[in-house]
């Protein structure tokens, strides 16, 4: 221990880590009242750091070819060392990181923190909850199978829905007028350097907007459930008396962190091909058109929108403006009102559009 | 400078413009690819009268149906131009006369002829003997299996007997090829590379199906016993990957024992700081 508080000491007279750690770590005070629901960021985090480490380990086997994808993943999956864990490890992950993403949304629409002063917070979580998609979407793709192929294509096709530029944005999407070798150049460079760094820039854009505005208190277990903001100036909203995140809400964090775990593990041991139709493991074939291909479960609902309407342009739209509309519903939704049970209108909307999501998704899921 | 009058025709015709693109746009269109269109074999007889519509009818249930093999594939002729679908000059054969059956189906099933032609039932040809569509049909071509080796079938011509103790000594050796197949369909369906077994399944069956022509109980005995101790090996590999995926299990309910660990130990050390 003294050789250990000597390093410690060492490092403290030359940068003040002491300081450091003080303020933004035990100094640092959290809401009483903050409830399991704030621990989904960490969890984000900590999932995403997986898929960023798993992803790098895939890279060193896989071969971003059209003639050798399909097989270096197989090889993966077959004769490197514990590859099978690594590539199901990132599958399953990014679902589960999709699933964690979209309760932490929920989380956030419910509890009403995305109210002003923190609609950069909202749009900055946003922006990232897309290039999650993307980056599922162009991953997708990558192991070349009949799965990736015409779900590609199914998908890069809605594009031409989209008035003049449409035909134009497909080639441009695929690099050629069909899904091909160009197609998987793209979104193997999309998938592994533009949406990473993209999303490491959001998450420090959303992380430094965490720290500038404070955390929001939940509104339950307190008399005042309104907005005490006034927009007047800058304020940073702190808590007196609250817990410190470290050790408390750090320990909060881990029990949390391992409950994600311990459910993730559950997947990728007793189900693991839970989310792998049958197509995903048979080599990409162009001449062959399955039957029913369908998207990952988190895109059910645009799948059967689309489908609904006798013209994709109108079930594009119609997904355009709904996406429009949460983005930017801190700027529409200004009430000072937080607590869910004094939102009627806000409580049935989103119920409602949950429910409908959900409706769509299992209707996709059977069409 | 345009009048205020000059513009608003102009307006309108951009507008009328605008709307129509839009309306061009919302009209029904299609993504998905649009299946193969049908030869024009298949769009002539399924609308002729019984006779000539009734092999597209039987076609359609048939094996060949279900691997893509259409009419042309075996009769010829062109099946994109309906004017000149059966001319000869366009490589239309028509249907053979009998003694000419097993050579009509032999240009793709080369191996199975010439086990045919060295059977007995190939060697009766010309003389009464069956062909192949005696057995597997004409249009409603049916699959090899040993259910085709059946009492009212073989009865036709000679007694079931000497045929029973055939197939009996194949149906083994054929649940084991089924067996297999299921099972490395099921590994192939997680992932699991089964190039090689199916490889060496398919050499198998081959080698198996090779015996389906043959009435010599001994031989297909012997040869039975020798394809069931190749099976035997394919299905230790199998046995292996399911002891894989067992410790896999193991493994994982220990590391998720470990996750759910850490978060009781976690909860109880953050209820100590609330106690202090």
């Amino acid at each position: 221990m003294t050789l250990l508080r000597k390093i410690i000491d060492w490092i403290d007279l030359r940068i003040g880590v002491r300081e450091v750690v003080q303020k933004e770590l035990t100094g640092y005070l959290l809401p009483r009242n903050i409830n399991a629901w704030y621990s989904l960021g960490s969890i984000l985090f900590f999932a995403f750091v997986l898929q960023v480490l798993s992803g790098i380990l895939l890279l060193v086997y896989y071969v971003p070819d059209a003639e050798k994808a399909f097989k270096s993943v197989s090889f993966i999956m077959n004769e490197v060392p514990f590859g099978w864990l690594i590539r199901m490890f990132h599958a399953v992950g990014s679902n589960m990181m999709v699933l964690a993403l979209l309760l932490h949304m929920l989380s956030v629409l419910f509890m009403g923190s995305y109210k002003r002063p923190r609609e950069l917070n909202w749009l900055t979580g946003f922006i990232l909850f897309i290039m999650v998609q993307g980056i599922s979407l162009t991953g997708y793709l990558l192991p070349w199978s009949q799965l990736s192929f015409w779900a590609t294509t199914v998908a890069t096709n809605s594009a031409n829905a989209i008035p003049v530029i449409g035909p134009y944005l497909v080639e441009f999407l695929r690099g050629g007028v069909l899904v091909g070798p160009p197609t998987l150049g793209r979104f193997f460079a999309l998938h592994v350097a533009v949406i990473p760094i993209g999303i490491v820039a959001l998450i420090g854009a959303h992380l430094f907007l965490l720290k500038r505005t404070g955390v929001s208190a939940p509104p339950f277990g307190q008399k005042e459930t309104g907005n005490q903001w006034l927009g007047d100036s800058y304020h940073y909203e702190n808590h007196p008396g609250g817990i410190p995140f470290f050790p408390h809400f750090a320990l909060e964090d881990l029990r949390a962190i391992a409950i994600y775990m311990a459910c993730f593990l559950a997947v990728l041991f007793f189900d693991p091909y839970l989310f792998f139709p049958k197509d995903a493991f048979i080599p990409a074939n162009p001449f062959v058109t399955p039957s029913h291909i369908k998207p990952e479960w988190y895109f059910l609902a645009n799948y059967q929108t689309l489908k609904i309407f006798p013209n994709e342009l109108i079930g594009l739209s119609l997904q355009g403006a709904a996406m429009t509309f949460l983005a930017l519903l801190p700027f529409v939704d200004r009430g000072p009102e937080r607590h869910p049970l004094k939102r009627p209108l806000f409580m049935a909307c989103s119920i409602g559009g949950l429910l409908l999501w959900i409706g769509l998704s299992i209707w996709g899921h059977f069409s | 400078m345009r009048s205020r009058d000059g513009i608003r025709p102009l307006f309108v015709r951009l507008f009328a413009l605008m709307l129509a693109a839009l309306i061009t746009h919302l009209l029904p269109q299609t993504s998905f690819a649009e299946g193969p269109a049908e030869i024009v074999c298949i769009q002539c007889h399924s609308g002729m009268p019984e006779k000539y519509s009734q092999p597209v009818k039987l076609w359609r249930g048939s094996i060949h149906a279900e691997n893509g093999i259409a009419c042309n594939s075996c009769h010829g002729g062109d099946p994109k131009d309906a004017a000149n679908a059966m001319k000869p000059e366009r490589g239309f054969l028509g249907a053979p006369k009998e003694p000419a059956i097993p050579a009509f189906c032999g240009r793709c099933h080369i191996g199975v002829m010439n086990d045919y032609l060295a059977s007995a039932h190939g060697r009766a040809l010309g003389k009464g003997g069956p062909t192949c569509v005696t057995c597997h049909g004409n249009h409603q071509v049916l699959k090899a299996t040993l259910e085709l080796i059946n009492e009212k079938s073989c009865s036709r011509c000679h007694s079931f007997d000497r045929a029973r103790m055939i197939r009996d000594a194949m149906q083994q050796t054929d649940g084991m090829i089924t067996t297999a197949e299921t099972r490395i369909i099921a590994f192939k369906k997680v992932g699991s590379d089964t190039e090689k077994l199916e490889k060496e399944l398919f050499a198998l069956r081959n080698r198996f199906h090779s015996l389906f022509h043959n009435v010599n109980v001994e031989m297909v005995n012997k040869e039975s016993a020798r394809i069931q101790a190749d099976l035997k090996k394919i299905q230790s590999v199998l046995a292996t990957w399911d002891d894989t995926g067992r410790k896999r299990k193991i493994a994982g309910a220990a590391a998720l024992s470990l996750m759910l660990l850490v978060a009781l130990l976690a909860h109880l050390l953050r209820k100590t700081f609330d106690e202090t």
